[in-house]
């Protein structure tokens, strides 16, 4: 069997069954090919999804969304790559740089693949909202719409570390390292992402301002700036 | 002479095993009964097989050439949701006695085609080992099941939409027709998967949900399918729930100005 006749988009269907040993083979081989297959379902995944989510405000915003959001899955990939492979061995699984690369991809083209199949749906619920442009839709439009958004990326973020675990603990052997391994990672992962994220904003848009590809202010603070500055507000109120 | 007879063979200890009668464990594997490898080659040997012999189709959904009878399922969908359509739109008459039709099988076609994607994948989250194709099949065994059997309603419909002015008791009773018709499709479509190798069926029973309101609000976004309008398809976006609740608020208000 050809390396070609191997590689086949039934493997992400492997993936998302979460077979351990032959996920576990494909992390040590480097194959480029594989990595292909694996980044072009990032960008064909999360950006249909993207596209779904940017629609409800404009079609050229659900352009932008569905290059920024498969843009950011991959640069946090790759900007923390180096950091993961170095934790991995300290916090107890010794794997090489590669290995650890193509785990936390791997992880990520199951959540993908998840948004992908789900962005009919989600393209089906915003065509049935009231546009959010032209009339104020209601306040539980917005809310209902928003919160299936992010029960859909919490279920395909879940379902991605629940199969990145499943692998750490199979190449770990214990489970307690799997767990400090992943909790490591998922800690750079957060944290990068959500300033990634702060700074490629907006992603569904809002219907007073323009859509626009980065906001004027993209660069200006940062995500937990941000956050602490919402806090002391809640907290002033109380004074 | 003490010749000695030669020792006979000990029997075994253990008892040969009886073969049971009942499969020990799980359920039977597609295939064992030789009837169920029969090809079935045309439309009218689709739905027969469907309502007596589901394994069959399950079984040639698994077989090279599948795509002839997921085709063949898709082709009886799409003529049964017709007439159906046509059933359901003798309520208003005049032109919803051809864009009823058009709506139930496109809206029907639709909310198939847009769940596909999420089936596929829950199905793959359960453990199962259908492929894209042999899901394709199993939904198209649904739909087709759910057609058929809305087509065993129609009649009863029918007489009931001669007999009858009330758009929210018609929507009612049409809606109780297809939610049964769909708990068949489902079971069919449940049965197709306890032959993958599904170690869990959770996904499975989510994505029932999300197909139910997919197909739900389908008859919102499409509509009107019973009542009539000036425009084909509607002005207004709305979610299932509030143009239910506005159906019922203006045929509360009918009811209450006809009394007085």
């Amino acid at each position: 069997m050809s390396a070609l006749d191997e590689l086949r988009p039934r493997e992400i269907s492997v993936l998302l069954r979460g077979e351990p040993e032959r996920i576990a083979a494909w992390t040590g081989q480097w194959r480029v090919r594989r990595l292909a297959l694996h980044v072009a379902v990032i960008i064909v995944g999360a950006g249909l999804y993207g596209a779904a989510m940017g629609w409800w405000r404009d079609p050229q915003q659900a352009l932008y969304t569905a290059l920024k959001f498969p843009f950011i899955i991959l640069l946090t990939t790759a900007a923390n790559a180096l950091l993961n492979a170095m934790l991995a061995p300290l916090l107890g699984l010794n794997i090489p740089f590669r290995q650890s690369f193509s785990a936390i991809l791997m992880s990520f083209v199951i959540a993908a693949a998840i948004l992908g199949a789900f962005s009919p749906l989600m393209a089906f619920l915003v065509w049935n909202a009231p546009p959010m442009s032209s009339a104020t839709p209601s306040e539980s439009t917005y809310n209902f719409i928003k919160l299936t958004q992010v029960a859909v990326i919490a279920f395909a973020g879940i379902t991605g570390n629940v199969r990145l675990f499943q692998l750490l603990s199979r190449l770990s052997g214990r489970r307690a390292v799997a767990s400090r391994v992943l909790f490591a990672w998922l800690a750079g992962n957060l944290f990068l992402g959500s300033q990634l994220s702060w700074i490629l904003r907006p992603f569904i848009g809002s219907p007073s301002l323009p859509v626009e590809f980065f906001r004027a202010t993209a660069l200006h603070g940062n995500f937990y700036e941000n956050v602490f500055h919402s806090l002391l507000q809640i907290l002033h109120q109380f004074d | 002479m003490n010749d000695q007879n030669p020792i006979p063979p000990i029997p075994p200890q253990v008892p040969p095993p009886i073969p049971p009668v009942m499969p020990v464990s799980g359920p039977r594997s597609l295939g064992d009964d030789p009837a169920e490898r029969v090809a079935v080659p045309n439309v009218i040997v689709a739905i027969e097989a469907i309502l007596r012999q589901p394994r069959r189709v399950m079984f040639q959904l698994r077989q090279p050439g599948a795509g002839r009878l997921i085709a063949a399922m898709v082709f009886v969908s799409v003529v049964c949701s017709l007439i159906y359509g046509v059933v359901a739109g003798t309520f208003s008459g005049g032109t919803q006695l051809w864009a009823a039709p058009i709506k139930i099988a496109v809206g029907l076609m639709i909310s198939a085609l847009i769940c596909l994607p999420s089936l596929y994948i829950f199905t793959c989250l359960g453990g199962s080992q259908a492929r894209l194709v042999e899901v394709s099949g199993l939904l198209a065994g649904l739909v087709m099941l759910t057609t058929i059997l809305l087509i065993g309603f129609a009649p009863v419909a029918w007489i009931f939409s001669q007999s009858t002015e009330s758009l929210a008791w018609m929507g009612t009773l049409h809606l109780i027709f297809w939610f049964i018709a769909t708990c068949f499709g489902l079971r069919f479509l449940e049965a197709g998967f306890s032959h993958s190798n599904a170690k869990s069926l959770a996904g499975f029973r989510t994505w029932v949900v999300i197909f139910m309101l997919v197909a739900l609000q389908m008859t919102t976004a499409l509509r009107p399918i019973l009542g009539t309008s000036k425009t084909f398809l509607p002005v207004e976006k709305k979610f299932f729930v509030a143009h239910w609740g506005d159906c019922l608020k203006a045929q509360d208000e009918s009811s209450k100005s006809e009394s007085r």
